[in-house]
């Protein structure tokens, strides 16, 4: 007799993925370039991409191999503004239980300059912040990134810098060192489930943030599904060598608060499903809770005229001490013929009002043998905090909360990239990525005032990076 | 045909040109759609290689092979290559997905079966003193190390012929584009379509009459394994006893179908599948139904039709 072929059944399913796994193995196979790099189970597949905190901490990799991986970001916004040079190095060693140990060593150098939240004008505006030497005895007046230096009575000392009319003002005394570290560890308790925990620290002159985090996963139905549920607590010292403006005080550089902080508490559960040969979906829920200071010290919001749209004066930003976050995140893996697409979706709200959607797409080509192409593009879109203003208006109540801020305004982001990678020897591959960014958002209230209707509001931004980095896995 | 060992012999056939050799006690074949017998005597050199490599690493008749090591390491702990962990990991695998029923620990019960065709059935004592001895479950496995107690024994034989062809299809496919078909011992895989898309013809050999052929497949892509008892079985008392041996209970399957061809992308998972669906008995045909899987079973004389099915 002759049995029809129907919907595969639970054990052919997995005995396939097993199968594939097998030969996979089988160094041959990668030439021939087999459909989809199923390497193990269905967890190895697709970070969380929420959230950056919120990835999971799951560092396994092949049984008893040490991976080096090392790269350098470069990054430069549009227009003057922010560049970053960051150079990262990794080993994770996995031995031949299945456990596996991970450091991360990343070093940040960022100058430029960022908006300082204030609106633009038509005449030239002059700000005037804490200078760094403030308290010295010495009387000092000195060019510094376009800003000047200014000793006033009472050997109070102010930093101070004019924007020309009709541009964003910037503050260019940006500049800053980062330094991070990040520890991992994943005990394979057993052959089915998994269990993680990893700690981080980093560094920056005016910011210190720990976090720790721990993570569980366990395959389930024949490894064609994997569940998992994770925790990140993370605690953030800001530290501005003037202190932490409060509220709403007026910038006139003589601000002195104490130091702030901030705790993050995030839970992702997470489900990843093997639906057939050539297809895994991922499925995550997480919620995350921000509590404290969540103000960017720097970053001031104009006051002004009621008429005519003039500055009168800056204040410092003001944001709510709690933020609820939740997000629902959906990945899928396609193995398409030889080449193998990523498709994911994600939605998040949080209690600030900001709803956003991010829409994914890469491809990965293989063209010659050991190279390889990776085109991507993404989309996102979020609403608008809801104490987002661009200005103040003199005269009208002080709202509990204002920023102007374009990252908390109504905005879309495009991102198109492509990734390069060439395999070198047997076990290493050399990668380029190259990236271009896009905000674009209204450039102001539909009823703006006075001035102010003439000006472009939006401060997004628009970057390119490019990362070039060398893998190498010792067996 | 009759080979002698190590003599490969290359004749044209209908698709192009056949390499056949023997290995793992069957005779192997390697069509190759190709005029060129150079290219053709290449690939076959390739798949030969690889088959003998596997012969020799897991074969269980060889006392330097890596699995005799094993076998003979009487609860010693071993540590095991990658090559055989990843295979002792899919056997495991199997063993869990089968709920014990596909064993590579089961060997052990041909030290009182020998299907030869006689009517030399063991006795209840007998079988029962063997069972101790079988059970994946009884082996300390923490790969890459072994435990294996003394007494027991690990037989890829399931697995072994089918892992070959599988892998020598991949090192074939990595020298060449012209479609290839590899036949060992009737575990058989091909590259893709023939030339122009055609499909390779397969011949299905009858359960009783060696040589008459069933019917014909005809497959485009993928696997076909056929497992069966043809000539590998005892009869006494009325009662025939098939060679698929329960490791639960050390005795024959009850009603087997007498052949199950199974069709899988892999020749693993064909020949995994093909096995387990024997050792379903009865229920082999509902078996395969439920998992979704193209087979064809042959249950009687009056099963016996001409097949000609796509693959």
């Amino acid at each position: 007799m002759q049995l029809k072929k129907r919907h595969m059944g639970p054990i052919s399913r997995a005995l396939s993925l097993l199968t594939a796994n097998l030969l996979m193995a089988n160094a041959a196979e990668a030439q021939v370039g087999a459909a989809i790099n199923a390497s193990g189970s269905a967890r190895n597949y697709a970070d969380g991409a929420v959230n950056g905190t919120d990835s999971s901490n799951d560092t396994s990799g092949q049984l008893n191999t040490v991976v080096v991986d090392s790269a350098v970001l470069f990054y430069q916004e549009k227009g003057g503004r922010v560049q970053a040079v960051e150079p990262t190095g990794s080993v994770v060693y996995t031995n031949s239980y299945g456990d596996a140990y991970s450091v991360k060593v990343t070093s940040d150098s960022l100058t430029g300059a960022t908006p300082n939240g204030a609106t633009p004008s038509s005449h030239p505006q002059t700000f005037t912040t804490p200078a760094r030497g403030a308290g010295s005895t010495v009387t000092v007046t000195s060019a510094s990134g376009g800003s000047t230096l200014v000793n006033l009575p009472g050997g109070l000392q102010v930093r101070q810098y004019t924007i020309a009319p009709n541009t964003l003002p910037v503050d260019n005394g940006f500049r800053d060192n980062r330094y991070a570290l990040d520890l991992g560890y994943t005990r394979q308790l057993d052959s089915v489930s998994k269990w993680s925990i990893g700690g981080a620290y980093s560094q920056e002159r005016d910011y210190t943030s720990f976090s720790v985090n721990t993570g569980y996963s366990r395959d389930v139905n024949h490894k064609n599904t994997t569940l998992s549920l994770s925790a990140n607590f993370e605690y953030d010292r800001s530290r501005p060598f003037f202190g932490s403006p409060t509220p709403f005080a007026v910038m006139d550089g003589t601000q002195k608060g104490p130091n702030q902080t901030k705790t993050v508490i995030s839970v992702v559960a997470g489900v990843t499903q093997v639906m057939n040969r050539r297809w895994l979906a991922q499925l995550n829920i997480s919620a995350g809770q921000n509590s404290g200071y969540q103000n960017d010290p720097y970053r001031i919001i104009s006051v002004v005229d009621p008429t005519f749209g003039a500055p009168l004066q800056y204040l410092y930003e003001s944001r709510p001490r709690s933020r609820f976050r939740e997000s629902i995140y959906w990945g899928n893996k396609v193995a398409l013929g030889p080449t193998v697409a990523d498709v994911s979706a994600r939605a998040y709200h949080d209690s600030w009002g900001i709803t956003s959607f991010t829409g994914e797409i890469s491809e990965r080509v293989p063209l010659v043998a050991g190279f390889y192409i990776e085109p991507s593009a993404r989309y996102y879109h979020q609403s608008a905090a809801n104490f987002f203003q661009y200005y103040l208006v003199s005269g009208t109540p002080l709202p509990s909360f204002a920023s102007s801020d374009s990252r908390l305004s109504k905005f879309s982001a495009t991102t198109f990239g492509v990734k390069a990678g060439l395999k070198i020897l047997t076990d290493g591959e050399l990668y380029v990525l190259g990236e271009t960014y896009k905000q674009t958002g209204a450039a102001g209230p539909p009823n703006a005032i006075g001035d102010l209707a003439n000006q472009n509001l939006f401060s997004g931004v628009k970057a390119t990076s490019i990362v070039a980095g060398i893998r190498y896995t010792f067996r | 045909m009759t080979l002698e060992a190590n003599t490969a012999v290359l004749t044209p056939v209908a698709e192009g040109l056949s390499y056949a050799f023997r290995a793992m006690g069957s005779p192997c074949e390697v069509r190759v759609e190709t005029e060129d017998a150079a290219l053709a005597t290449q690939i076959g050199e390739i798949v030969e290689a690889e088959a003998l490599r596997i012969e020799r690493k897991f074969s269980r008749y060889r006392p330097d092979s890596a699995l005799s090591r094993i076998n003979s390491s009487s609860g010693t702990p071993l540590y095991v290559d990658a090559e055989t962990t990843a295979l002792l990991n899919y056997a495991a695998q199997c063993f869990d997905l089968s709920r014990g029923l596909f064993d590579v620990t089961s060997g052990v019960l041909r030290r009182v079966w020998h299907f030869d065709g006689s009517d030399q059935v063991p006795s209840r004592e007998q079988v029962a003193d063997l069972l101790p001895l079988i059970g994946w479950d009884k082996i300390c496995w923490r790969a890459p190390e072994i435990v294996l107690p003394k007494g027991m024994e690990i037989d890829l034989g399931g697995v072994g012929k089918e892992y070959a062809v599988d892998s020598a299809l991949i090192r074939a496919m990595a020298v060449s584009n012209v479609p290839i078909l590899i036949n060992f011992g009737g575990d058989l895989r091909v590259s893709g379509p023939r030339a122009g898309g055609q499909r390779w013809r397969i011949a299905l050999e009858s359960v009783d009459r060696s040589g008459y052929a069933e019917g014909s497949l005809h497959v485009s892509s993928g696997a076909l394994t056929t497992s069966g008892d043809a000539r590998r079985f005892l009869f006494k008392d009325g009662v025939r006893y098939s060679h698929i041996l329960n490791p639960r209970t050390g005795w024959p399957i009850e009603h087997p179908p007498r052949s199950i061809t199974v069709a899988a992308p892999t020749c693993m998972e064909a020949g995994v599948m093909s096995t387990l669906a024997m050792l379903h008995g009865k229920k082999a045909e509902r078996f395969l139904k439920s998992e979704g899987l193209q087979a064809w079973c042959i249950r009687s004389r009056a099963a016996r039709r001409p097949l000609s099915t796509r693959a």
